[in-house]
Formats: C-alpha cells, structure tokens, sequence
C-alpha cells in the first residue's frame, strides 16, 4: 500500500503515448476511469429503459427516479425554459455523480478530484450561461450586475462586488467538487494508512473512522453532484429569466 | 491508552517523512492536462448524446406512456362506475315498479276474489233461502196432513177398540166426531 494520500490522484500513462501537434494527449487512467464511468452511466440507462413496462423493474424505476429527479430539480430552480437543457443538466449530473461514485470504490481513480476537470466543466458552464443571457437578452443581460432597488451611493460598489461574484462562477463551482473529492479521499487514505501502521492492536479505531468516513464519501458524492447540476440551473436561470 | 497515542503519533510522524518525498499535489502538475481536457470533452459529448438522443427519449416515452395508461385506466374506471350507477338506479326503478305492480295485482284479485265471494255467497244465501221455504211448505203440509190422518187412524182404532171390548158397532160419524173434539183439545200439545 502506498502511504502517500497523495499519490491515488497521480495521472499516470496507459498504453502508447498520442501526440498531436506538439500536445501530450495520451490515454490515461483518468480518461480510462472517465470511459468506465460514462460506460456505467450507459449500460444503467441501457438496461433501465430497454423493457417498457407500466409497471418497472427495479433497474427501470432508478432510471425513472433519476429522471424525474433532474427533471423537477430543473423546473423548480430554472422554470420550464430551461426544458432544452434538461439533457445537458442531465448528463452533466449523473456524469458527476457516477464519477464520484466510481472514485469510492478500492484502487479506483476519482475522475472529478482533479482541479482541470471540474473547472473545464465549470468555465464550459459559465461561458455557454452567459452566451445564452447574451442572446436572450442581449446588452439588457448587463442588468444582472445592477440589481434593483439599491441606493444610488451604494450602486458602484454593488455592482463591482456583482460583477466579482459573476467572474468567480466557474472558480468557486470547479473548487468546491474539486476540493471535496480530494480532501475526501486523502481523508480516507490518512486513516487507511493509521490502520496499517497502528497494525491489530490500535488499529480498531482508525478503522471503524475508515467506515463511517466511506459513508459520509458516498453522501458527499451524491451532495457534490447535486450541488454541481442545481447551481448549474441557478446560473441558467440567471441567464434565462432576468430578473432580480 | 498512551502506549496507543504515541503510537499514532510515531505513525503520523513516519508517514509525514514519507510525503515529504513526494511533495505537492498531482492535481497541479500540468503533464497530463491537456490529455485529461480532451479526454473529459470527448467523453463527454458522446455520453450527451447518447443521452439526449437515446435514453432521454426512451424514458420519456416510457414515463408518458404509463401516464396516458393510469389516465386510460382512471377515465374508465369512472366510466364503468357511472354504467353501474346507472345500471342500479335502472334496477331500483325497475324494482319499484315491480313493487307497484305486486300491490296493483294484489289489490286486483283481492277485490275480484271478494266479489266472486260475495256474489257466490248471495246466490247461496237464495238457495239456502228457497231451500228454507220449500222445506216450510213441506213441513206445514205435511202436518195438516198428519192430522186428518192421525184423526182417520185415530178413528179406526177407537171404533176397533170399541167393538172389540164392547161388540158394538157405533156409529162412525159419532166417532170421528169425538176423535175431532179430543185431537183438536190435545193435538195441539204435540204439534
């Protein structure tokens, strides 16, 4: 066993290294763990919707469930104009979710404890909400950094701390999945490695911290991915029903 | 308990020594970044869609098929409901109506019957009464018949008694005129 906590988020190189144009684009556990996820997520909603039963299986209903689940989550938060994104928000959600959940299990690599990853998704986030207040509100969108009913002294200042809390978007979305998971696992593996060094004598108590913290991991994982597709449809609702 | 947390201690301190040699965080080391960024949106955009074009969809289809079904299912559970409620006021009124004409048919003999007894009984009640009168007639008749011949039976008797005792023959009309005074004091004893 490695000792380091740190060395489960290493980035290591499968197979022949992809060069292209000068960019290291090689295959890596992390893009091995990204297709096993996204595989996961398929084969699930593969055998949750291949039998069209009134009443479902077991498999049918969870697929059901994570449905209406996203579904309401975005009526409730962005309205029913968001209904074109619902795919996206989808995807987005349980691509987190399964990522996340694919990162608790032994030896496994945590896709969404990378800084890159979460902000990729972020800023993509971020740039495609403000595209869309763009062209659904054109210049008017700028009203999102003045809020109403504000005095006029105060106004400047507002606006510059609004426009700060705009550009943090993507920062504060992609660090906090980000720094979840990771601390989460390094967490995981401090106590894991208690337990081996402590050995049979001391080791009981590091080990039942080991077992309530993979609880508490697989509550934060769902939480994380929760957190992730709901601000996502709070930033759309942002962009899509301007008002303050 | 202190032998354990100097342990702990010892274990802290080890495994310190050993991150040191391996400082920093892997999440910030950029060799693999740009791999992890086209790997995330290449994965990424097949799973959208897969998603958006097929699963998506698929569950839809399912979720609002099983809807339509239970709203089928409700519309003709209160149809079936409103059949049979009119089903039943169609048999109360039907059961009423029998009642009425139970009572109708009821009365209807009740009243033919005690008219048939009625007229049956007053054409007895003639009968009888006719039956009465003839048996009347017979009777007086036949008691002033008995009479007259009581009174020549009587009359024969009295002059056989005579002659036999006295060996006299008297004179009928006599006799029968006597017979005639005794019968008329004492006839009327029996009749």
């Amino acid at each position: 066993m490695a000792s380091n906590p740190m060395q489960q988020f290493t980035v290591k190189r499968i197979g022949p290294e992809i060069n292209i144009a000068g960019v290291d684009l090689s295959f890596t556990n992390a893009s091995l763990f990204m297709v096993i996820s996204a595989t996961v997520i398929i084969l699930f909603l593969f055998l949750g919707s291949k039998e069209k039963k009134i009443i479902p299986n077991k498999l049918q209903l969870i697929a059901e469930m994570s449905y209406t689940f996203v579904a309401k989550m975005i009526s409730d938060t962005a309205g029913s104009k968001a209904r074109p994104y619902f795919p996206f928000i989808f995807s987005l959600f349980m691509f987190v979710l399964f990522c996340n959940m694919v990162g608790m299990l032994p030896y496994s690599f945590t896709v969404t404890s990378h800084i890159i990853v979460t902000l990729i998704m972020a800023l993509f986030i971020f740039i495609a909400v403000t595209i869309i207040g763009f062209i659904k509100h054109g210049f008017k969108y700028l009203s999102i950094f003045v809020p109403s009913g504000v005095p006029a002294v105060l106004l400047p200042l507002i606006t510059v701390i609004e426009i700060i809390s705009y550009l943090s978007r993507p920062v504060s979305l992609s660090v906090r999945l980000f720094a979840n998971m990771m601390a989460g696992h390094t967490m995981l593996k401090v106590f894991g490695g208690f337990v081996v060094s402590l050995g049979i004598l001391g080791g009981w108590l590091p080990l039942s911290f080991s077992v309530a913290l993979t609880g508490l991991e697989i509550l934060v994982a769902f939480l994380q991915a929760y957190v992730f597709a709901i601000l996502t449809c709070i930033y759309l609702n942002d962009a899509l029903n301007l008002h303050h | 308990m202190k032998s354990f947390l100097s342990l702990s201690i010892a274990s802290v301190a080890i495994n310190t020594e050993l991150y040191a040699a391996e400082a920093g965080m892997p999440q910030l080391d950029p060799t693999y970044w740009a791999s992890q960024a086209f790997w995330l949106i290449l994965v990424f955009t097949i799973l959208y869609i897969s998603i958006s074009k097929f699963y998506l969809p698929k569950i839809k289809d399912n979720l609002d098929n099983r809807e339509n079904k239970i709203k089928e299912d409700l519309e003709n559970a209160n149809k079936f409901k409103e059949e049979s409620e009119a089903k039943l006021k169609e048999y109360d009124l039907i059961l009423e109506n029998a009642k009425k004409e139970v009572l109708k048919i009821h009365f209807e003999s009740k009243s033919a019957l005690d008219k048939d007894i009625q007229s049956k009984k007053e054409s007895m009640e003639k009968e009888i009464e006719k039956e009465i009168l003839k048996a009347q007639k017979e009777i007086s008749e036949l008691k002033k018949n008995s009479i007259s011949s009581i009174q020549i039976i009587s009359g024969s008797i009295v002059s056989n008694i005579i002659e036999n005792i006295s060996g006299d023959k008297l004179n009928e009309s006599s006799i029968k005129a006597t017979v005639e005074d005794v019968s008329k004091k004492n006839l009327n004893k029996f009749l």
